[in-house]
């Protein structure tokens, strides 16, 4: 009786092989998709304008407004109704470098900064 | 005897079959997500020129001039005409089609108050909201947020 054909296991092992190559590339295009969603939603969910907005408008009233407790209650409530944002800054002046405390968190970015000024 | 070589053939195809079944699903379903990625993208763009709109409105002119948008305040047709050009002119001096609310909020005591500057017929379209810190000089003699909700008509 003649031998067993065994010459079919390849083709089953190459069908296998390809279709599993064909899988993994898939699950590839699938992970890219998934990533540039996410990439423009995070863009659009970092506050990065609203810090550089705050920063701008508090070295903007640096030279004689910063102090006025007024003005820091308008920033300070009307981020929190509006932005529902927590802002707090604290100017220290007084000493050699004048630094300035700048402090923001909206539940998902949270940002520090003791900014000094050095001349 | 039976020949069975023909078994081989079967159950490879039936495998190629489920692969590419799965595959093709997968890539489908994964394609999908690229239609609201797209809408971020285009909501993404809108947001910065409207954002950098008002960077320009709030930069003086020269040192110790007031900014348009802290002066225009008080001037809504001003503020409206300013950013609508800003927001508006294409390249070659025609006009888009970009609209948008403004309004500007403001502390009094422990009240937050609004007062509108821009109104126009909000159908929601998909809009996306700016916002900008200003001081106002005297009369007000404020620190004000100045909301924009800018859409593509």
């Amino acid at each position: 009786m003649a031998r067993l054909n065994d010459s079919g296991q390849w083709i089953v092992m190459m069908g296998f092989i390809v279709s599993i190559a064909i899988f993994l590339l898939a699950l590839v295009v699938a992970e890219s998709a998934i990533v540039g969603k996410t990439t423009s939603e995070s863009v659009l969910e970092f506050p990065k304008t609203d810090i550089q907005d705050l920063r701008s408008e508090l070295m903007e009233m640096r030279w004689d407004k910063i102090e006025t407790s007024e003005y820091q209650y308008d920033i300070v409530n009307l981020s929190l109704e509006r932005k529902s944002s927590v802002i707090w800054y604290q100017p220290d002046l007084t000493g050699e470098v004048p630094v300035i405390n700048i402090h923001y968190n909206n539940g998902i970015t949270e940002y520090n900064e003791v900014y000094a000024e050095y001349f | 005897m039976v020949n069975d070589s023909g078994q081989l053939y079967t159950i490879e195809g039936v495998a190629a079959a489920i692969m590419m079944v799965i595959t093709a699903y997968l890539v489908i379903s994964s394609a999908s997500i690229f239609t609201p990625q797209e809408k971020h993208v285009a909501q993404m763009q809108l947001e910065q020129l409207g954002h950098d709109a008002l960077v320009v409105m709030d930069t003086p002119r020269e040192n110790g001039v007031q900014s348009n948008l802290s002066k225009f305040i008080s001037d809504a047709d001003s503020f409206n005409q300013t950013y609508y050009t800003l927001v508006n002119r294409r390249t070659d001096g025609t006009f888009d089609t970009l609209k948008y609310n403004v309004t500007y909020y403001y502390r009094e005591g422990n009240d937050i108050k609004s007062e509108v500057l821009v109104q126009e017929d909000y159908y929601r379209e998909n809009a996306v909201k700016v916002t900008q810190w200003a001081y106002v000089d005297p009369p007000l003699d404020k620190v004000v947020l100045v909301e924009v909700l800018l859409w593509r008509d």
